[in-house]
């Protein structure tokens, strides 16, 4: 174990990027996720099938090979990104086409009482949307998105391809340097796990101060 | 209740799985391993997979390449077949510790480093590292101007070594991306993510010839890399073996004809 505590500093720094990326990406996605869903719901025909083509393309291929794609393959056509910068927009495309179903199916939980109970006090189809359906799907949707938080999570691990030294290629580099790898691997599960346990405790929180009931 | 029941066969039924795979991977004595291999006919080899013209898939979808085809005849000689495994190169040593393979023919730079964890045979070439740029680069003229910028280099490769242990303490601080294989760290040096890489030429020219990449050789070798078959550490029969085989290839002219049919250009006098 004492490699591991000798390089923990250099481990700790793969942590930071890991949730970094996931922070960012979440937040990404959450915003295309809830576009999408809203688009598949209340969107004319066209909004509608791109949003559908859109979700079951992400859903329907690996993230890693999404991920490669956007950043050697586009490279082919003239668009460079950087490592991080293409981490980001892979993988919040990627939580996004999640998030959209999770919203989806929270706001078809909302019961259509509401939306009748909103249109007829006067407020427009917008309005009613804004104000009364979204702020009560939010809160059904978060277990939902809690489980993918904490896939998109792990999914991080997957941008250590693209040469960004995020929490799993920390370890492969000191694999490489120190020729063991149980002590790393190991350590990096820890690592992981804690990180998971903590967006649980968060989400957790958030649901128990969105509940009303 | 119910669900505890579910989860008490669950957890038993992962522990019996487990245990099926933990039987499956045949530990190698270190004793017996020449014997062992050739007991089973057949020598487990470890090759990256992604480094022409050492070792790749070729249009057959066979591994094909130097290295493959050393390995081949090095198996020959031992009286057994070769069996290849491609994996990333950062994992071939540690799985070489593990019995997941019986010797590595992909490669493998000599290093002291490499040496206290793994044996060597004589070495059956000798590469050299050059620095690659961008075509139109004119800032970087040898390993000295770095500083500052960005290298592209194989994860757990020697040169990866070489950068972070002997150059970065020597001309300053410099960022190092790690990538899986060749191609990827040749790509983004083309795309103008990386600012040079090191690797030895050989293993460059088809793949830059393949994809058209803009990038040219800078500079005088930085080093010359002797390459061997690499075998678990203690397997002295394994290696005295292999070396008598390659003695023997060299002294036949069939290393020769390998070198030749690679690279195109007569080997190295020793």
């Amino acid at each position: 174990m004492d490699v591991v505590i000798d390089n923990l500093p250099f481990l700790l720094k793969g942590a930071y990027y890991t949730l970094l990326i996931t922070v960012v990406s979440m937040f990404f996605g959450l915003i295309i996720g809830l576009i999408t869903a809203i688009a598949r719901l209340k969107g004319n025909r066209f909004f509608r099938t791109i949003a559908r083509v859109y979700v079951s393309i992400i859903r329907g291929t690996p993230p890693l090979v999404q991920i490669v794609i956007v950043y050697y393959g586009l490279v082919d056509y003239g668009i460079e990104l950087g490592a991080l910068t293409a981490a980001y927009i892979a993988l919040s495309i990627n939580i996004g086409a999640y998030v959209s179903e999770a919203f989806r199916g929270a706001i078809q939980a909302v019961p259509l009482g509401q939306t009748e109970a909103a249109l007829a006090t006067g407020m427009t189809e917008g309005q009613a949307i804004r104000r009364i359906v979204i702020p009560q799907a939010i809160r059904i949707a978060i277990p939902p998105l809690g489980n993918t938080f904490v896939g998109m999570l792990k999914e991080t691990s997957l941008v250590s391809v693209i040469a960004v030294t995020e929490l799993l290629r920390s370890a492969q580099l000191l694999v490489a340097q120190y020729y063991v790898y149980m002590p790393f691997y190991l350590s990096i599960a820890v690592m992981y796990w804690i990180m998971s346990t903590l967006f649980t405790f968060i989400l957790n929180k958030i649901e128990k101060r969105l509940s009303v009931y | 209740m119910k669900k505890s029941k579910v989860l008490l066969a669950l957890a038993v039924t992962s522990a019996l799985l487990l245990g099926a795979c933990g039987n499956n991977s045949t530990k190698v004595t270190d004793k017996n391993s020449l014997k062992a291999i050739q007991d089973k006919g057949e020598m487990t080899v470890g090759i990256m997979g992604t480094y022409a013209p050492y070792n790749f898939m070729n249009k057959e979808n066979e591994y094909d390449g130097f290295d493959v085809d050393i390995a081949k005849e090095l198996s020959k000689r031992l009286g057994v077949e070769a069996n290849f495994v491609a994996q990333d190169f950062s994992g071939l040593i540690p799985g070489l510790q593990k019995g997941k393979f019986d010797i590595l023919v992909s490669q493998v730079t000599i290093t002291d480093d490499r040496k206290k964890q793994i044996d060597f045979t004589e070495p059956y070439i000798t590469n050299d590292v050059k620095v690659i740029v961008k075509e139109d680069n004119t800032t970087i003229q040898s390993v000295e101007d770095f500083k500052g910028k960005k290298i592209a280099v194989g994860l757990g490769t020697n040169d990866e070594a070489f950068l972070r242990n002997d150059l970065m303490p020597k001309v300053g601080d410099f960022k190092i991306n790690t990538y899986d294989d060749v191609i990827t760290t040749l790509k983004d040096l083309d795309a103008g993510r990386a600012d040079a890489t090191i690797n030895n030429v050989y293993a460059l020219k088809p793949i830059i010839k393949e994809n058209g990449f803009k990038v040219k050789v800078v500079g005088s070798p930085i080093k010359s890399d002797k390459a061997a078959v690499a075998a678990k550490k203690g397997n002295t029969e394994l290696v005295d073996a292999l070396n008598k085989a390659l003695a023997d290839m060299k002294q036949d002219g069939t290393y020769k004809k390998i070198f030749v049919k690679w690279f195109d250009e007569e080997p190295m006098a020793e």
